[in-house]
Formats: structure tokens, C-alpha cells, sequence
């Protein structure tokens, strides 16, 4: 038996093409490997924001996890944060429970019995429910309408259903659309933008700040920044929503439908030009021209110095990190950095990156984090020594690592400049 | 409210259990989920997870397989991954999703073991029971599987049963369980704790059985009838989680699982013969080793109100326990159990309880307000 982890170069990928994906590369045809590398994918709640800490951006609010203990159970990671004690409650559902649904009929008074305790009332309760309530086909809005009728505070429905994690609408898009359904419509202010898409404010220094302020625009919003649920509300002030994410689209079309806010979608990218020639047209679109030159420089001059202290650089990019990993490894390849190889989930949306790799980077090999054969990954031949992202530096310890998946988003020039920043300091 | 949590986190559920009891013996483990139940095991409650590589699956089932049934392509998908990995068994764990669409394990069972050419074992967890119901279930599994023919017994030869980390919420415990022994001309075998599936097979040839959880009463049960090997019930190390102080006259709850619950008591009691001891606790209270004064807890109104009510000068229970009963005044002493809190018992603990150990520096109830 061959101990090999399965890959295919960015060259034989591009042969293929995105509809023969090699099964290997496709999650939902083998077995999904565990490890460190793919903690993020297999229980979104345990780090960064999933479905459960994703569910409470909205300031005051608090969540009722109504579920068998096992899906609540890893939430104490998140209890023991500050920001996140006392907010977490939990409705334990037994097998009765499954039979007869009657853990539903609870649910407003366990609502009433938490709020009765707290010193202030929750904004709103999140509910979140599970697989289970999925393959029961729970009605959970009407369940929501019932408790806030019982106890007059908003409640809201999350949806943590692993199951559909690459349906239509997976738990983290369905999570986006329900954060912001609280927005009552107000009247529309010319100078008022939201940022969609991140559960963390972007970073302090990014150039999209100043460029939206230098178009007219007084006051951005990210739900993230917001102090006070009052704050929140003025959300639905804005003229337009930029959607940051693409998982935010669907919260997008949201407001777009019922506040009649329309919106903007820009990709998080790390190749320098595109980053310009996605604000010129953003600038279009507003009827602006942004200056973007400094920052822009400021960007530029980080990578070309790096580049001067590294000229060998060779990187192994992971998934798990502020980043598409094939975009990522598409700018560093541009850059003329080498790129041995590639930790991610393909899909038709970033195969674009692919097929430039094959010009450029042929030999890139591809792994899949979660392809069962991972557990034999052996990088002490692969000429990697630098690695950027978490499941990156999972496999190659040796190696300096620059995990770039902090909770302050990176973002256009400030991101590639922050990034370079990092890399040079490892 | 029955099943309401206001103050602790749900416990570790069964599945957890059964990974943590089969999560040393070189098998292929698959969690039957969706991915979720899988990332809980491995992100919280298998410790052991961030210290090596294993072979830990998720079946990754999704909407439609749940929905039409498709046990064939869980059988596909571990068949397809026996052939590149090297393994001495297959495990098939459930989850809810499996428990709501009623999976048959049994059939499931028979399914895999017509395309794989390996031993499988099932556990049928549904996530909804405590981590003892499942570590109970892999306990009698794998005994019944693995354990091979009757041996001769080795003199001076012991096997310790129920050493998970769930259970002794300590990772180092195996080896000084096997270093006492040693010291005494013994060898312990503390099986799925540094002792693999070699030793299970040889598991007659042990001189005597020790349990050191309730979950693994069962499995000692089973291998008395099935080699007449003996068992005790007690925790070898259980002089490391005594607090030494004066007893005497005084009322003390212990809230653990109940073998170490019930080994602490006996201490207490050599100490001073006259202190009234409860024993109480979240997880299986076996009849055979329950007194009556002692307690099974289900929610957290239950220990509440026995705090409150029960008058007692010292608890032994997990620190995540203390906010649940500010106005306790007597001397609670940190009891760590992970399959409560998650917490592993670390060196900084390990100081902590040897400080409490010595007389004049009882610390203090470590109340927190809410």
C-alpha cells in the first residue's frame, strides 16, 4: 500500500477542467479526512465565526441553542470569550424530543426563563437549531413568531445545518441573511454605506475607508463596529451595501428586496492590478474615480522589497486563512514567487485560477485538506519553506508560517501590503 | 425547566465517548455525521487529536443522503479508504442524523463487512445520551470483538478498564498508573490508554481487572463470565485527587463519575470515619455501587437546589460548576472531569491541588459571581 497523499499538478487540472474534477478533490465523494488542517471545515463553531458565533454580531442578542447536547457542546471555546459569557443558552433535546417534537412547545418558555434572568433584555434571542430539526422539517419561523408573541422581545431563527453545507443556501449564507433581518426600513441617507459579508470590522488602514469617504460618503457601517442595537438599526439608512463576502449575497438581495437598498460585490484579491482594476470599475459604477495611488504604491513597495530579502521564497498556501488560496497563489506566482503547492476546496468559482496557474506555475500541486490520504502528507521533499494560512503550517512546521487568518479582515492594497508585512517578519 | 442550560455547556456526548474509548487501537473511525459531530470529537472532546495524526472520519453526509437512506455510498466511500490506509479495524459511529432516519447498524454492519475485509465495529450513539453510554457500548464492542481465545494468565499482570480521558481527565495517568505497578514488581495494561489492540486480544491473560470508570463495568462483567478473569472497582491514583484537610464532623459532596466519586469517599472516610459523604453525579450511577444517600444529577436546577439545601461544608467538583452556586461558602475543591468542563487536569492544576494539599493552605472557595 502506496502512504502517498493524493494530488494533481494546477497543469492536469486544467486538462481536466472544472467538470472532471478528480474525485479525490471533490469533499462529498470519499470520506472526510480530520485533522488540525480542517478543524475550520468540520465544525465551523470551533474557531473563527461559525453558525453560532456568527448568529450573535447583533449587539445585545443572545442564542438558545435548541439541540441534542453533542451540537452545543464545543460552544464552551467560545462561552469562556469575554465578549461571549452569559449569551449562550441551551434547550437539550432527548430522543422523546425527536418522536413527538415537543421540545418545540418549550422553547417560549425557556425564552421567558432566561430573559426573567438577565439584567438587561436580549435585542433579540437567536434560536439556533440542528441536522435534527432539519430532517424534521421544523417549521422554525413560525416557532419564532410564537415566542415572540409569548414574550414580546424579537427572536430570530439560526440555521446550523451541517447537512446543507454545499446546498443552495448553506448555514453560513442563511446565518448572513438572518443577522440583518431585524433592520426596520428608515429613510435613505445619500452619505451611508454598509459593508456586508464579515462578522469582524476590516482592518483600521484599509484604503477603502478613505476611497469611500473621498467619493461623499460620511458614514460606513459594519455590523461588527455597531455599539448598540441602535446603532445597528441605522443600517437601513444606507444608500448602497457593498458585499465584501460571497457568502453575503443572498443577505444582499435581502435588503435589496425589502429595504430597496441595492448593492455592490467586490472579491477580496491579492493580485495588485486586479485590486486597482476592480476599483476603477467600482468607481464606474458610482460615477467617481478613485485615487488610489498611494495605497497602491504603499502595496507595490512591500512585495518588491520582500522580494529583494526573498528571492527564493517558495510557498505552500493553505485554505484556512483571509484569502482564496488559488487567487493567493496566482498573485504570489505573478509576483514570481515559486508555489509548490496548494491546500483547498475547488469549485467552478475559483477554477479561473487555476487555468492561469497552468500558464505559469504548471507544477503547483493541488491538495485537498479533507482527501482521507492527507493523513500520509509528507512535505519534506516539496522545496516548500515559507507557508501562509493555519492547515499550511499544520503540515510544514519546520517552516516559518504566517497564519493570516486573524479576525480583522485584510482587505485590497492594505491587505497585500499587511500580508508582505507579515511574511518579512517570520 | 428540564434540559434547559443556563450555566454549563452540554457534556460530552456518546459519541465522543465511543472515540474516546476506540481512539487509541489503530482502526479506522468514521463518524456517521455530517461533519459537525466530527469537528466537536476532534476540536473539543478527544484531546489526544492534537498530539498525533489519526485515522478519524467524517462520512460527510449530506441533505439527500440522509433523506433517501443512502447507506451504500457510507459503505462505498470506507471501502474506497480501506484500501489506502493501513488499518486493523473499521468503526462506524452514529450521530442525530443517523439515530432520526433509523439506521439499522446491524445491517449496516453486514453491508460493510461484504466490501471491506477488515473486523468492523458499530456504535449505535445517537449524540443525545452522555459520553458514559457510549464509552460503554465500544467497551463491550471491542471486547467482544477483539478478545481473542482463552490465555493462561500472567502472574502480577493487571488490567485497568475505563481509562479515557473523558473518565480521568488526565492524559499522563496511564503512565503512572503503569509506573506504580511497576514499582511493585506489577505490569498494568491500561487498555486504549498507551495499550493497543494486542492487549485486547490477550485480555484473558491478566490476573485480575481494575475499573476505574462505570462505563466500563459492563466489559469487566463480560470478561468474568467470558474468562473468569476477577475485577475490582477503584481508581489507582485517587490519593492524587484528595485534599487534605480535616474531615472530621464535616459533610461532603463529590460530584464526578462515580467510580472516582466513590474512590474519593473511601479516602475521606480512613481519614475520618465520622464525615457524611454524598456522592452524586451527571453520568451512570451503577446500582451495584451506589449507597443510598447518593445522587444522580440530570439538570442543573438538581444541583442547585441540592447545594443550597444540603448544607455542605465541602464540594469536590469540576471548577466550572462554582458559578452555579455563589452563596456556597464552604471549601470547593477543584475536581476537574472533562467529559463536564473540557478541561484537562495540567501541571498548573496539578500544583494547584498538591498547595491544597498541604494543611494550612486550604484555598479558598473559588466562587465567581455571576
Amino acid at each position: 500500500m502506496r502512504q502517498e497523499a493524493y494530488f494533481c499538478t494546477v497543469k492536469e487540472l486544467n486538462e481536466l477542467g472544472k467538470d472532471k474534477i478528480p474525485q479525490q478533490l471533490i469533499s462529498h465523494t470519499h470520506l472526510i479526512y480530520s485533522s488540525p488542517a480542517t478543524l475550520a471545515f468540520n465544525s465551523p463553531g470551533a474557531e473563527g465565526f461559525g453558525v453560532k458565533r456568527a448568529g450573535l454580531a447583533v449587539p445585545d442578542s443572545i442564542m438558545l441553542i435548541v439541540s441534542p447536547g453533542c451540537c452545543g457542546r464545543n460552544t464552551s471555546v467560545l462561552s469562556s470569550m469575554r465578549a461571549y459569557h452569559d449569551r449562550f443558552y441551551y434547550l437539550l433535546m432527548d430522543e422523546t424530543d425527536i418522536v413527538t417534537g415537543r421540545h418545540l412547545k418549550k422553547i417560549p418558555k425557556a425564552v421567558a426563563e432566561i430573559c426573567e434572568e438577565l439584567e438587561k433584555k436580549p435585542s433579540v434571542v437567536m434560536i439556533c437549531i440542528t441536522c435534527v430539526d432539519a430532517l424534521l422539517g421544523t417549521d422554525m419561523e413560525r416557532v419564532c413568531h410564537k415566542v415572540e408573541e409569548y414574550t414580546g422581545i424579537p427572536v430570530r431563527p439560526c440555521y446550523m445545518y451541517a447537512l446543507t453545507r454545499e446546498g443552495r443556501k448553506p448555514p453560513m449564507v442563511h446565518v448572513r441573511q438572518s443577522i440583518y433581518s431585524l433592520l426596520e426600513p428608515k429613510k435613505k441617507k445619500g452619505n451611508v454605506v454598509n459593508l456586508l459579508g464579515y462578522f469582524s470590522p476590516l482592518v483600521d488602514d484599509c484604503e477603502l475607508y478613505d476611497l469611500l469617504h473621498g467619493a461623499g460618503i460620511k458614514t460606513i457601517h459594519e455590523i461588527s463596529r455597531c455599539r448598540d442595537y441602535a446603532e445597528y438599526q441605522t443600517m437601513s439608512e444606507a444608500n448602497f451595501n457593498l458585499v465584501l463576502h460571497p457568502e453575503a449575497r443572498f443577505a444582499a438581495e435581502d435588503f435589496h428586496d425589502r429595504l430597496k437598498i441595492p448593492y455592490i460585490e467586490l472579491r477580496r484579491l491579492y493580485q495588485i492590478d486586479k485590486i486597482a482594476s476592480q476599483y476603477r470599475a467600482f468607481g464606474a459604477a458610482l460615477g467617481v474615480e478613485f485615487d488610489d495611488e498611494m495605497p497602491r504604491k504603499a502595496a507595490e513597495d512591500v512585495v518588491v522589497k520582500f522580494k529583494e530579502v526573498h528571492p527564493d521564497a517558495a510557498f505552500a498556501v493553505g485554505e484556512w486563512m483571509n484569502g482564496d488560496p488559488f487567487e493567493l497563489a496566482l498573485a504570489l506566482v505573478r509576483y514570481g514567487f515559486h508555489v509548490p503547492e496548494i491546500y483547498g476546496t475547488l469549485s467552478g468559482e475559483n477554477f479561473i485560477y487555476v487555468k492561469q496557474l497552468a500558464q505559469i506555475s504548471p507544477e503547483t500541486k493541488v491538495f485537498s485538506n479533507l482527501e482521507p490520504t492527507m493523513l500520509y502528507y509528507d512535505g519534506s521533499q516539496s522545496g516548500v519553506n515559507l507557508t501562509i494560512g493555519k492547515d499550511a503550517g499544520y503540515y510544514h512546521k519546520e517552516c516559518p508560517n504566517v497564519r493570516w487568518n486573524e479576525e480583522r479582515q485584510p482587505y485590497g492594497y492594505a491587505g497585500v501590503r499587511r500580508l508582505f508585512e507579515s511574511l518579512a517578519e517570520v | 425547566m428540564r434540559g434547559l442550560r443556563k450555566y454549563l455547556t452540554p457534556f460530552a456526548p456518546d459519541q465522543s465517548g465511543a472515540v474516546s474509548v476506540l481512539y487509541e487501537f489503530g482502526g479506522i473511525i468514521v463518524i456517521c455525521d455530517a461533519g459537525g459531530c466530527t469537528g466537536n470529537i476532534c476540536g473539543f472532546d478527544e484531546p489526544r487529536w492534537f498530539e498525533s495524526k489519526s485515522a478519524l472520519f467524517s462520512a460527510g453526509l449530506r441533505d439527500m443522503d440522509a433523506i433517501l437512506g443512502r447507506d451504500d455510498r457510507l459503505v462505498a466511500k470506507l471501502a474506497d479508504a480501506v484500501t489506502k490506509l493501513d488499518a486493523k479495524f473499521a468503526a462506524i459511529i452514529g450521530t442525530p442524523v443517523p439515530a432520526v432516519i433509523g439506521t439499522d447498524y446491524h445491517a449496516l454492519k453486514r453491508m460493510t463487512e461484504k466490501k471491506v475485509d477488515l473486523p468492523i465495529l458499530t456504535v449505535d450513539t445517537d449524540g443525545m445520551e452522555l459520553y458514559d453510554k457510549g464509552e460503554e457500548k465500544a467497551w463491550m464492542e471491542l471486547f467482544r470483538v477483539f478478545a481473542g481465545e482463552k490465555e493462561e494468565v500472567i502472574p502480577n499482570k493487571i488490567g485497568i478498564l475505563g481509562m479515557t480521558p473523558q473518565d480521568i481527565s488526565d492524559l499522563r495517568a496511564a503512565d503512572r498508573i503503569r509506573e506504580r505497578f511497576a514499582a511493585e514488581g506489577k505490569t498494568a495494561v491500561c487498555y486504549g490508554m498507551g495499550n493497543g489492540l494486542d492487549d485486547v486480544k490477550k485480555a484473558s491473560s491478566v490476573e485480575k481487572n481494575i475499573v476505574a470508570a462505570p462505563a466500563a463495568l459492563e466489559a469487566a462483567k463480560y470478561l468474568e463470565q467470558t474468562y473468569g478473569t476477577p475485577y475490582e472497582i477503584g481508581y489507582p491514583l485517587v490519593d492524587e485527587l484528595l485534599c487534605d484537610m480535616n474531615y472530621h464532623g464535616k459533610k461532603v459532596l463529590i460530584v464526578q463519575q462515580q467510580v472516582t466519586g466513590n474512590a474519593i469517599r473511601e479516602e475521606i472516610l480512613k481519614k475520618a470515619p465520622d464525615v457524611q459523604v454524598t456522592v452524586a453525579s451527571w453520568f451512570m450511577m451503577k446500582p451495584e455501587i451506589r449507597r443510598d444517600e447518593d445522587l444522580h444529577l440530570r439538570d442543573e436546577e438538581d444541583y442547585i437546589k441540592l447545594v443550597e439545601n444540603g448544607a455542605y461544608d465541602v464540594i469536590y467538583a469540576d471548577p466550572c460548576m462554582a458559578r452555579m452556586t455563589p452563596k456556597f461558602e464552604g471549601t470547593f475543591v477543584d475536581t476537574i472531569h472533562f467529559a463536564v468542563s473540557g478541561k484537562l487536569v495540567t501541571v498548573e492544576a496539578a500544583k494547584d491541588s498538591k498547595e491544597l494539599k498541604e494543611p494550612g493552605k486550604l484555598k479558598e472557595s473559588k466562587k465567581q459571581e455571576k
